[in-house]
């Protein structure tokens, strides 16, 4: 079987990797073709690479040369131009044809260019496609000097530049990617103004209450953040050697917003144009089946940012608009590619994979992804949120009745910046937010990942983040039945009975009862037993017989 | 008067020093051995230590005993305690009879199922708490009287994981490659599924200097004493969800390397492999790891730049240790996690560096000797591959057999017991120095093994559940009666010394071995005595990686610190790694390792899906055989308790001391509740040290690790059910 792989980035390699033992044992052959030259690497970190605190090594996923020993051909800084289905074969920015039995699109998705006044945007509808394939394939829109997206190493290097200098970097668009670049930079130095169109950051992840609480925090970490604003121009100013370069974006109610550097981080859009062109089924990606399979052709695959999920069904199949959309995140993509090379690797392999139920994997499909958990990765400030948030306490009748029945428990102090939203379904969480309380964020994340009750007092979960979060400490450490020492299990209780028989120093007391006598860390205890016990003129914590 | 006998505790791998002094009533040694009765306190029945113990100065107790050891001579004389070999009658019964009819029904039980099945149908199960030289004649039967290859021991289910992990990067294994007395210095000590202040409690002295420092970090589901040992400011507990130790050790190197505060230079020229280990960890960044584990980016974060703080410290100066133990270990995925492990040190660049450093924490009494002298399926004494026609051949040569007699390997522990009294498994077993019914994982399947056995020896000095099951017992020596050597958690050579005579009818194992191999014509010879036995030993370990040729009773007796590795002419190795590792090519292998989707987990909105982890108590050791028999450790702890947090016991409807039955697919095991938020709310905790009804290995799984054959011990899905009071006992 001839595989094509387009893409190869973090999601490709890791089809590469997954499907690597039956191209070495010579079931199948795999070709990669990846436009980007580097050696497919995490893009969960560019951010972080990008104010220099992680290196290209570290996010590096990709094992090329392993790859490549199994008989894998990767071409790299190579791209597709266009897919030759009725041929079997892909055709190349070189020339080259490619033929394939089977052809994996991992072509991912490329940063949005938002509509300002002052940046081209391309359409890349089926008409604009077929006019200019050369200019719109396997390309992103070329933007203004001083203008970025944050999407791949080059944007990470003019970021990179930018916080070096300790320039103003203005951030457009208050995501997840666009609070971490902002918060990242303003950790290393850069001078960052967070512009957004909504009420708070994060909107599509989060309510009201933990908006507000991590509007404050950005404010506090010296982020600027203003909201409700559009923006709709940018202006230049032209440097020193004539060129013309990013000055000012300017905003719908007429501010005008002074930098250096403008990141776009607007969001993402599959790279479908090669389905598009070759006439397969795309909506907001790449349109596939739960078995990742193209609605249109039998032969095409997709996984990852390409892919749209979509089970093909009567109803759906009729409809337009297609519900859904890929989710963006790097978890289910992995999924999916190792599910895809798994169900390969067993019909090579000349046997069948089947569910718990008996039914053939490869013919009902992955089974869909549960709501993202979605982490801001930053230093100081921790936000984690997934599922439904903006259920609010009073929204459901509370009293209890419906066993199954939404509840909505909520902790909000907006002036040390912690909140915590949980919204259950008969006691398992449906959705949570956390702001500020990153072991509490830890736990819930654990809680909705399996799917377990949370504890009828919720407040527990909250007490992981509390500064007296020491379950120790409600222990009285001279009740009688607290152990002083561990070695030999000796209680208060003992160790007073033992001084009421007239054992009044540590050495004593450790020959009676042994306390002290084992790794000896607990001798300044005893000693404090003996002395509060000394000073209760021998009135012991306990009736002494 | 007695003079006093310097010895060491019989059981776990602290070998903490102590002193035996003859009791005031029984000031004549050989007295104890023929007036049993009198060593009985005639006002309560109890018994009376025929020796009384104390604490010795020495470099790893300090002086210092805990509980189990202050109390370990209550069991010399002991009610119940076997003094006449035990043979099972017509009746059913196990009857007194002696020594020659039992080595003759022995005997002729392993000849009738030899000739029947072959030589691998008799098997021999091993124990971590034999001396070298009862571990190192144990093999040496198995291979040459019994020409078995069917041998195997329960450091399987204790260090197997740790040990291929050692191997594997190191190319060597020694729990700790450096003096316990190194742990003082450190400023950062990173303790993965160990509970120290419980297991071998003087240890915990060593954790002073991190303490002081903030710097000890303990990674447990369960805050036990040790992680309460960070309290204060003292240090970290982190508690990640049972099963997902691999993910957090991945995110603390992701963090290492991405933040670059690795030890390039090291990497460089010390180790292999650190590209694929960059690639595996680049996907496992902090705020994934945390959505998998339960611990908190932020935390993983921290962790990370406090080890490498102390990575960054002049050599010798508050220097960062990592340290593993069973909690990690004890999975089906125990080696990779134990390797993570060890990657982390590597890339931070402590093993071999003075004041830093990598180790994992032995059980049981003799775990490491154990492991070392061919008790294992595939290894031959010195810790040779049985596989190497150059180890067979020296090994061979020392015993002046032909290489070509000497079995191949094995099968490991879990698999051996698997085997039992099918047609092509071991029909005959012989047992030494373990309780398999008690401690080996998915019990009834091993209850219902021994059931179908031909014939079951077992040599013990109580009976154990598992000799209480025996056709044959034999009675043999304890701890203070005899003389040898054992192998600390350090890789310390130390004397076990005779401080009085066993009771007349008991046998050391030394002397039944060698009146089996005769009864068996073997060839080569089985001495008697330790001394002798040890002399051999030091021949057959020569050239190995664990090499004692240069060590002898004189040079132990003399007070001398003896590590192995101790080649002939050689002043020992007290600290490894040094120069370089034991690879060929002197490096450390880095090997990169991913998790598997393996761990047992509850259903997924399964209401009353626990995760159970199991583990030890401070008052117990082991199956419980020997402690259980001690009024003062019974009564501490007299019955099984099922640790749950107050929101889960809330949740299910129970109150602290309620009767429960820990359920599963393979089986059922009763506890009493113990309500304490001392453990996260979705796991419980039982010790495994109860027999019968309450064993808590009848829920765990027997699903081993692919590469060292480890059982899953941590993992368990299970429910909890109310026992009504008439289902109660």
């Amino acid at each position: 079987m001839r595989v094509v792989l387009v893409g190869y980035g973090p999601v490709g390699s890791r089809f590469v990797d997954e499907l690597l033992p039956v191209v070495r044992a010579g079931l199948a052959s795999l070709t990669v073709i990846g436009t980007e030259t580097a050696d497919a690497y995490n893009r969960v970190l560019v951010a972080e690479h990008a104010v220099g605190s992680v290196g290209l090594d570290s996010m590096t996923v990709a094992d090329r040369a392993a790859a490549e020993e199994a008989g894998v051909d990767l071409r790299t800084g190579v791209s597709v131009r266009r897919i030759d289905r009725g041929a079997h074969e892909v055709v190349l920015d070189t020339g080259e044809r490619v033929a394939y039995d089977r052809l994996v699109l991992a072509t991912g998705a490329r940063a949005n260019t938002p509509t300002l006044d002052g940046i081209e945007r391309s359409r890349r509808d089926l008409a604009s496609l077929e006019r200019y394939p050369a200019e719109l394939v396997a390309s992103d829109d070329r933007l203004p000097q001083g203008v970025t997206a944050l999407r791949d190493l080059d944007d990470a290097a003019r970021v990179r530049e930018a916080v070096r200098g300790r320039k103003r970097v203005i951030v457009l668009g208050a995501g997840v990617l666009g609070l971490e670049i902002a918060l990242a930079a303003a950790h290393a130095g850069a001078q960052v103004c967070v512009v957004h169109h909504g009420a708070h950051p994060m909107p599509r992840n989060l309510d009201r209450g933990g908006g507000g609480v991590l509007r404050q925090a950005l404010r506090r970490t010296g982020v600027t953040v203003i909201a409700h604003s559009r923006a709709e121009a940018i202006a230049f100013r032209t440097e020193a050697d004539g060129s013309r370069a990013f000055d000012m974006l300017v905003t719908a109610d007429g501010k005008q917003l002074k930098g250096d550097l403008l990141v776009l981080s607007c969001g993402v859009t599959p790279r479908a144009e090669l389905a598009t062109l070759a006439g397969l089924r795309t909506s907001t990606g790449v349109v596939v089946d739960r078995g990742l399979r193209s609605w249109s052709d039998p032969d095409v695959f997709a996984i990852g940012d390409c892919a749209h999920v979509v089970e093909r069904t009567e109803e759906t199949i009729g409809r337009r608009d297609l519900p859904g959309g890929p989710s963006g995140l790097i978890g289910p993509g992995w999924r999916q590619a190792a599910w895809l090379a798994a169900r390969w690797t067993d019909e090579l392999e000349g046997r069948a994979a089947h569910d718990h139920e008996g039914r053939e994997l490869a013919s009902i499909g992955m089974a869909p992804e549960a709501d993202p958990i979605v982490m801001l990765k930053a230093e100081h400030i921790d936000v984690v949120a997934v599922g439904e948030v903006a259920p609010e306490p009073w929204d459901d009748d509370p009293a209890p009745g419906d066993p199954g029945a939404r509840r909505v428990a909520q902790w909000a102090d907006p002036e040390h910046l912690r909140y915590v939203k949980m919204v259950t379904r008969g006691g398992v969480l449906s959705g949570f937010v956390s702001v500020g309380m990153p072991r509490t964020a830890a736990e819930l994340t654990l809680l909705f990942e399996r799917r377990a009750e949370l504890p009828a007092d919720r407040s527990m979960l909250l007490r992981f983040d509390g500064p007296d979060y020491d379950p120790s400490e409600d222990a009285d450490a001279f009740a009688p039945t607290s152990t002083v020492c561990w070695c030999n299990a000796v209680t208060v209780e003992r160790i007073e009975e033992s001084a009421a028989c007239g054992n009044d120093t540590v050495e004593c007391v450790g020959r009676d009862t042994r306390a002290g006598t084992g790794c000896g860390g607990c001798k300044g205890r005893i000693a404090d037993v003996l002395a509060r016990f000394a000073e209760t003129g021998g009135a012991a914590a306990s009736p002494v017989g | 008067m007695t003079p006093a006998t310097d010895t060491h505790c019989p059981y776990c791998a602290l070998q903490c020093a102590m002193t035996l002094t003859a009791s005031a009533r029984e000031p004549v040694m050989a007295a104890a051995a023929t007036a049993t009765a009198g060593a009985m306190d005639a006002s309560d029945g109890a018994s009376i230590a025929p020796v009384t113990v104390a604490g010795r100065d020495f470099p790893t107790n300090r002086g210092g005993l805990c509980k189990k050891g202050w109390t370990s001579a209550e069991l010399l004389r002991r009610p119940g305690r076997i003094e006449q070999p035990l043979l099972r009658g017509a009746d059913g019964e196990l009857h007194e009879t002696d020594w020659d009819t039992a080595l003759d029904v022995v005997v002729a039980g392993i000849r009738r199922t030899q000739e029947r099945y072959g030589p691998d149908a008799v098997g021999v199960f091993g124990g971590g708490g034999l001396t070298n030289e009862k571990a190192y004649l144990l093999g040496k039967f198995a291979r040459i009287a019994l020409g078995t290859s069917r041998i195997d021991y329960n450091g399987r289910f204790c260090m197997a994981s740790a040990a291929a992990a050692g191997t594997r990067a190191f190319g060597i294994d020694r729990g700790l490659p450096f003096p316990l007395s190194d742990l003082d210095g450190a400023a950062t000590v990173l303790l993965l599924g160990t509970n120290v202040a419980e297991t071998m409690p003087p240890f915990v002295g060593h954790l002073a200097g991190a303490q002081a420092a903030g710097g000890l970090i303990v990674v447990d589901p369960r805050r036990t004493p040790t992680a309460r040992l960070t309290d204060d400011g003292q240090g970290l507990h982190l508690q990640p969800a049972p099963g997902t130790d691999l993910l957090l050790l991945l995110g603390l190197t992701h963090v290492v390397l991405a933040e670059g505060l690795a030890d390039e230079a090291y990497l460089a020229n010390r180790t292999m492999g650190v590209d694929a280990l960059r690639r595996s960890v680049a996907a496992w960044w902090p705020e994934r790891v945390q959505s998998e584990t339960g611990v908190a980016a932020l935390t993983i974060r921290r962790v990370a730049r406090r080890l490498a703080a102390g990575a960054r410290t002049e050599p010798g100066t508050g220097g960062t240790y990592i340290l593993t133990g069973r909690g990690v270990e004890q999975h089906v995925d125990g080696t990779d996690t134990a390797t993570a492990a060890i990657n982390l040190a590597l890339v931070l660049g402590l093993p071999g560096r003075l004041g830093s450093g990598y180790g994992t924490l032995t059980g049981q009494g003799n775990g490491q000797g154990g492991r070392e002298h061919g008790q294992k399926a595939d290894q031959l004494p010195g810790y040779r591959k049985i596989t190497d026609p150059a180890a067979r051949e020296h090994v061979a040569g020392v015993w002046g057999v032909p290489a070509a007699s000497i079995p191949g390997p094995g099968i490991p522990a879990v698999e051996l017991l698997q085997s039992l009294g099918r047609p092509d498994g071991v029909r005959t077993l012989l047992v030494h120095g373990s309780n398999v019914v008690v401690s080996a994982p998915n019990a009834s399947v091993v209850r219902r093994g021994l059931a179908e056995l031909d014939l079951l020896v077992v040599c013990d000095f109580f009976l154990s559940e598992t000799a209480a099951l025996a056709d044959v017992v034999l009675p043999v020596c304890q701890w203070a009666e005899e003389e040898g050597t054992m192998t600390s958690l350090e890789g310390r050579v130390i004397r076990r010394r005779r401080a009085i005579d066993p009771p007349a009818g008991v046998r050391d194992e030394l002397w039944i071995l060698h009146e089996l191999a005769r009864r068996l014509d073997a060839p080569s010879t089985f001495p008697t005595d330790p001394d002798t036995a040890f002399e051999e030993l030091r021949l057959a370990s020569e050239g190995g990686l664990a090499d004692y040729s240069g060590v002898d009773y004189a040079l132990l007796d003399s007070g001398a610190e003896v590590y192995w590795p101790y080649p002939r002419g050689s002043a020992g190795t007290p600290r490894l790694f040094a120069d370089r590792f034991a690879h060929a090519d002197g490096r450390a292998r880095l090997v990169a390792v991913t998790p598997r989707p393996s761990a047992e987990r509850p259903a997924r909105g399964e209401s009353n899906g626990l995760t159970l982890i199991t583990g030890r108590l401070l008052e117990h050791y082991q199956s419980g055989a020997q402690t259980r028999r001690v009024p003062e450790l019974a009564d501490a702890q007299p019955d099984s308790r099922l640790r749950l947090h107050p929101a889960t016991a809330a949740r299910l409807g129970l109150a602290d001391g309620d009767r429960v039955e820990v359920v599963n697919a393979r089986g059922a095991a009763r506890a009493r509740v113990l309500v304490t938020r001392d453990i996260r709310p979705d796991t419980a905790f039982l010790p495994f040290h109860y027999p019968g009804d309450e064993t808590a290995n009848l829920v765990t799984s027997d699903a081993v690790d692919p590469v060292s054959s480890m059982p899953e011990f941590k993992t368990s899905a299970v429910r909890v059910r109310r026992l009504e009071p008439q289902e109660a006992r």
